[in-house]
């Protein structure tokens, strides 16, 4: 078993396969540090084609099943070297009222495989319900999802309540969704805006760094 | 009479039918349902030809969609159950849906009525923005569309204010703005004469509250008129959406099924759009007693259904309902560019010619994604509808208008990604007259002039 044909597992979705070959590669010897990075660069590539469409959401939702799979068998072995913490953390959610979460689901996926910590809220999620939950897993960004136009609202509410709390400036309020845009963030000062499911792990990390630096 | 008599069966199936969990539902049984029927079918986009001319592709994708809708059946989220139907009730659906119904009220009735491929009689032409816009434009925006001839149904923009109050999906805002939604849009046709024109409203309602607050004979939403009740992707509804069936038909109004499949999704390419189109009008016909489908399909990224990755499933989709049944449905076009641009009037004028052809009614035009405030127009709905009578008066064949559908193409589509966002609303329109500026009139007859001499023979 090599390096390369386990990131092809994962690269075609191949969960049970993915597991038995990462298992064999350890059992060789295999740097877990080194796999982990190689299985980024794997699904780095397997995102860009997704930016592109070159393929589908459940392709990639797949590769992202068996990476995860992977990671629990790889991760463990990491304690012994020198394991690296997840970027950041994020809760996520669709907002109160709206339950279309194909967006969201996309965003998680590529933070996740970006190497953020994210708790998904799933949809339909109260604007104290994402506090709560950021408060819980000491988030460093909260992202509001939403579709329809009469929902985008309750992004609003998101940052009107931490202001209530005194907790504004704890969290990163992070929007996105289809009837949302700069303009839309702008007015109701959000930290960050993403257009699009592809660019929300570059420009969370990119903030990220701008805080550590 | 709709295919409403089946609702409490459906209701009651929606909370004892098969249990699987949400997060399976998708990726564990649709998506391979679905690629496993496309390869069974032997269904094959080709990039080349966006508007085929393929009967028997087109029955194989009719037998698709039927078999995706029977295997897979549509998940509640809130019982976490799958409401199934048999082929059995697919027919009878399919016999007792009629293909013609009198839609709007008075002189302004329309009959409406099934569609041929390549059909010489024009379409159904419903007019809708679909995007949103400020309060004070509303009643503006409203007059504007209903002062096209063409136009035999109105969609009015979405409100996001109403007495000053931003609207917020499901609170007392909500149905407060979806009173203001249905008195604008009456208001517009009293004043522009057209009072029993067919409208599909309120768009403004997120929620079910919102559309049984403006159900109102005399002031409302009229039982000549239609509701929308929307689909979650894919394949998935609410008890929030089961209301408004339940409601519509209980109201006695005529129920349009809204299903927007992406590409890119978990419908995958071309292919699994196209198959998922018909599935979703066979969802629209047994789930919510509808009488009308409306589709949106849409790519990923662009937001958008102009492209030919687009085009090629709407054609598909349409000939082989129109080969196989006697639905009617609507073909919802989505642009990428903005108002007042040449860009917006091709991509219009592409997705018209091209649904015409294959059997669809019209519903045009969001325009800018479908995404930004006040940035639609009648003009770009105007070219389009012009373009659906034309070619169907022309009896024009899809070769021929695949001919043309690629010089279309060849003007727009390498912007697609980049497209120009074009003016606002009040930027092109004289606000107070609801007319369009010389400058915007002159675009879009220089667009036309040029489809023109593409081959289209314009009635007027």
């Amino acid at each position: 078993m090599s390096l390369e044909e386990l990131n092809k597992l994962v690269e075609t979705g191949e969960t049970e396969a993915s597991e038995t070959a990462a298992r064999a590669l350890l059992a060789q010897g295999a740097d877990p540090l080194e796999i982990l990075d190689s299985l980024t660069k794997t699904m780095e590539r397997v995102g860009n084609l997704f930016a592109d469409l070159e393929i589908f959401l459940p392709e990639v939702m797949m590769a992202g099943e068996a990476l995860t799979a992977v990671v629990n068998i790889v991760k463990p072995e990491l304690q012994n070297t020198s394991g690296e913490p997840a970027r950041g953390k994020v809760v996520i959610g669709v907002v109160k009222g709206d339950l279309h979460e194909i967006g969201k689901n996309i965003v998680k996926l590529m933070l996740e495989t970006n190497g953020f910590e994210v708790k998904d809220l799933g949809y339909d999620v109260d604007p104290l319900d994402f506090i709560k939950a950021a408060e819980e897993m000491g988030a460093d960004f909260i992202g509001a999802s939403s579709l329809m136009t009469t929902t985008i609202p309750r992004q609003k509410e998101i940052i009107a309540f931490l202001k209530d709390k005194g907790l504004r400036d704890k969290y990163k309020v992070v929007i996105g969704g289809a009837p949302t845009s700069q303009m839309w963030a702008d007015m109701i000062g959000a930290d960050l805006y993403c257009e699009d499911a592809n660019c929300a792990a570059a420009k969370m990390a990119a903030m990220l760094d701008e805080k550590t630096a | 009479m709709t295919t409403a008599y089946r609702i409490w069966e459906m209701i009651d199936r929606s909370k004892t039918g098969p249990h699987i969990d949400e997060d399976d539902f998708l990726p564990r049984l649709f998506t391979p349902t679905l690629k496993k029927i496309i390869k069974k079918y032997e269904i094959k986009y080709d990039a080349a030809t966006p508007l085929p001319a393929d009967d028997a592709m087109a029955d194989r994708i009719w037998q698709a969609g039927w078999e995706l809708f029977r295997d897979v059946g549509v998940y509640n989220i809130d019982s976490h159950r799958i409401i199934q139907v048999t082929d059995e009730e697919i027919r009878e659906a399919l016999y007792v849906a009629k293909d013609r119904y009198w839609v709007g009220g008075g002189k302004d009735a329309r009959l409406w009525k099934h569609r041929q491929v390549e059909d010489t009689e024009p379409p159904f032409c419903i007019y809708s923005p679909d995007i949103t816009v400020d309060e004070h434009l509303h009643h503006s925006m409203c007059a504007a569309y209903l002062k096209e001839p063409l136009l035999d149904g109105f969609c009015a923009p979405i409100l996001e204010n109403a007495i000053g109050q931003l609207i917020a999906s499901g609170g007392p805002t909500e149905i407060n703005g979806c009173i203001q939604h249905i008195y604008n849009m009456r208001a517009a046709a009293r004043q522009l004469g057209r009072p029993g024109t067919f409208f599909v409203a309120v768009g403004t309602a997120e929620h079910d509250a919102g559309q049984i607050a403006v159900s109102n004979n005399e002031w409302g939403v009229r039982t000549t008129d239609a509701r929308l009740v929307g689909s979650l992707t894919e394949f998935k509804t609410a008890d929030t959406l089961l209301n408004r069936s339940v409601h519509y038909a209980q109201y006695g109004c005529y129920t349009g099924s809204l299903t927007g499949p992406i590409y890119g999704g978990w419908c995958g390419g071309s292919e699994g759009v196209a198959v998922t189109l018909v599935a979703y009008s066979l969802k629209g016909l047994l789930i919510h007693g509808a009488m009308f489908n409306q589709h949106f399909p849409f790519h990923l990224n662009y937001g958008s259904n102009t492209t030919r990755e687009l085009l090629w499933p709407i054609a598909m989709a349409g000939q082989a309902m129109a080969r196989n049944s006697n639905l009617l449905y609507t073909s919802n076009g989505f642009a990428n560019a903005g108002p007042m641009t040449e860009m917006l009037f091709y991509e219009t004028a592409c997705h018209a010619l091209v649904s015409t052809v294959s059997g669809w009614h019209l519903w045009e035009m969001a325009s800018t994604r479908n995404k930004y405030r006040n940035r639609a127009t009648p003009m770009e709905a105007r070219l389009g509808t012009e373009v659906g009578h034309a070619v169907a008066r022309m009896g024009m064949t899809r070769e021929t208008a695949n001919e043309i559908a690629l010089k279309l193409l060849d003007r727009y589509e390498d912007q697609a990604a980049t497209a120009p966002m074009g003016r606002q609303y009040q930027e092109c329109y004289d606000v107070a007259r609801a007319l369009p500026t010389q400058e915007h009139y002159d675009m879009y007859r220089r667009v036309k002039d040029d489809i023109a001499a593409m081959g289209v023979v314009f009635p007027f």
